[in-house]
């Protein structure tokens, strides 16, 4: 018996320690700081190796640790986006860390970001798609802003703005809805935004955020879909401008 | 007449090793055992502060270690600090966590107390007054010797563990719900022990009062 809690104790005891001030924060290993001394108070961080982590589902995402050149190149570019959200914004939707790694992936299906308003962090893939790379920055971003406002952005009531035919697929990539071109058309930006209701508010918010006013469609369904998403942003920060 | 006999050049080898033996047993067992030998243990009695009602006296095993607490920075931690270290709750707690050179946790009132040290718990106990809710917004500073109030991985689960940090922790700002600053005793917290790869202290040392100043 006692040689029994004797090991007991000792496999209870013995747990590696993460002393990784990083890790304990927001239980991503392989991190550094890149920069946290910004205005809006983000604080930015990279991957130095690879990891492998998981949120809901047993470590199913991944990520890569990327060239010094790439990372200084492309986080000018997400902090310059993401210099237009206001610390006191980022405060109510609740966004402090932003993780930049390569080839991020979930059950290996590539994405460009991945938000955990837990954690209140936000993992992008820096070699994310060039073409749309900004814009999905705002895309992501707005996906912490419903986790944590869902009552805001009731997708029944979003259902009810799309033609009556219409259904969204069960989940974000079921039904191959890739394409991130401007579509506009039927009530949606993107052949994407058709996936679900979440993706089509975050494709609305982000080409809001990204094309301010040029984008602005004759779209009478995509009228509705940005009038919504506006006001519902208000609600949350009355200060905050498209 | 006593003839006078030389030492012989092997004698004088084993008298020199013997004194070489008797210095290293004296150094092993009086100095290098002996941790708080070259520790300074501050009086508070002989210091003048400038908030003393914010001035709380944690004493260990080596001497003192004085903390100024800040009430402007964090009202509500502050006021549970004080009321718990006022209902001597923290005297016997262990210091339960120690990472070298970087932080010293202690204060869990339910599994970490010397008289029942709870090696699978500690660390998860509460000291039944409930929680409070993390203060975030004041500017503060996480360098070396600072105080925090511990939490879960939740924001707003703060209750009686707080931790010293030993080194300067950015990323703690905002983070964490700062309590104060050690004023004088930093070298008492550097002889806490710990273990190299082990998050919970085998054995640990023990707060042995923590009291306020007046």
């Amino acid at each position: 018996m006692i040689l029994f809690r004797t090991i007991l104790l000792f496999f209870i005891v013995i747990t590696p320690l993460k002393a990784d001030t990083i890790y304990n924060l927001i239980k991503i290993p392989n991190l550094e700081i890149y920069n946290i001394n910004t205005k809006n108070e983000l604080r930015y961080l990279y991957a130095t190796k690879p990891f492998r982590l998981g949120f809901n589902v047993k470590k199913n995402i991944n990520c890569y640790n990327s060239d010094k050149k790439i990372l200084d190149e492309k986080y000018k570019i997400i902090k310059k986006n993401l210099d237009r959200y206001s610390l006191n914004f980022l405060k109510i939707i609740g966004l402090k860390y932003v993780v930049l790694c390569e080839n991020l992936s979930i059950t290996g299906i590539n994405t460009a970001g991945i938000p955990n308003n837990k954690t209140r962090t936000l993992i992008l893939d820096i070699k994310f798609n060039e073409n749309h790379f900004e814009r999905a920055i705002h895309h992501e971003l707005f996906h912490i802003i419903n986790d944590n406002y869902k009552e805001l952005f009731d997708k029944n009531i979003w259902k009810n703005f799309n033609k009556k035919n219409f259904k969204y697929s069960k989940c974000s990539t079921c039904n191959n809805n890739w394409n991130l071109d401007l579509l506009d058309e039927g009530g949606f930006f993107t052949e994407y935004a058709k996936s679900t209701a979440s993706e089509d508010m975050a494709e609305v918010f982000s080409h809001l955020i990204f094309y301010k006013n040029k984008v602005y469609s004759n779209d009478p369904i995509i009228e509705k879909k940005i009038l919504f998403i506006k006001k519902n942003v208000l609600k949350i920060d009355n200060t905050f401008k498209f | 007449m006593i003839a006078k006999i030389k030492i012989s050049k092997s004698e004088k080898i084993i008298l020199i090793f013997l004194i070489i033996l008797g210095v290293f047993t004296f150094t092993s067992l009086i100095i290098l055992k002996n941790k708080c030998l070259f520790v300074k243990n501050y009086n508070p009695n002989d210091i003048k502060f400038d908030n003393p009602e914010n001035v709380v006296i944690l004493n260990a095993e080596c001497g003192n270690v004085i903390i100024e607490l800040y009430p402007n920075i964090s009202p509500n931690a502050v006021k549970r600090f004080k009321k718990l270290i006022k209902l001597g709750a923290y005297n016997d707690a262990a210091f339960h966590r120690v990472i070298e050179n970087k932080l010293i946790q202690a204060g869990d009132l339910e599994f970490g107390k010397r008289e029942n040290l709870n090696y699978g718990k500690v660390g998860t106990g509460k000291s039944g007054l409930g929680t409070i809710k993390s203060e975030l917004d004041g500017k503060f500073k996480y360098y070396k010797g600072s105080v925090g109030l511990a939490r879960t991985f939740e924001l707003n689960t703060e209750d009686s563990q707080f931790f010293i940090i030993l080194q300067n922790e950015p990323l703690f700002e905002g983070e964490y719900t700062p309590v104060g600053k050690i004023l004088y005793g930093f070298e008492v917290l550097k002889t806490i022990k710990f273990i190299p790869k082990f998050p919970i202290v085998p054995r640990p040392d023990f707060i042995n009062s923590f009291k306020m100043l007046n």
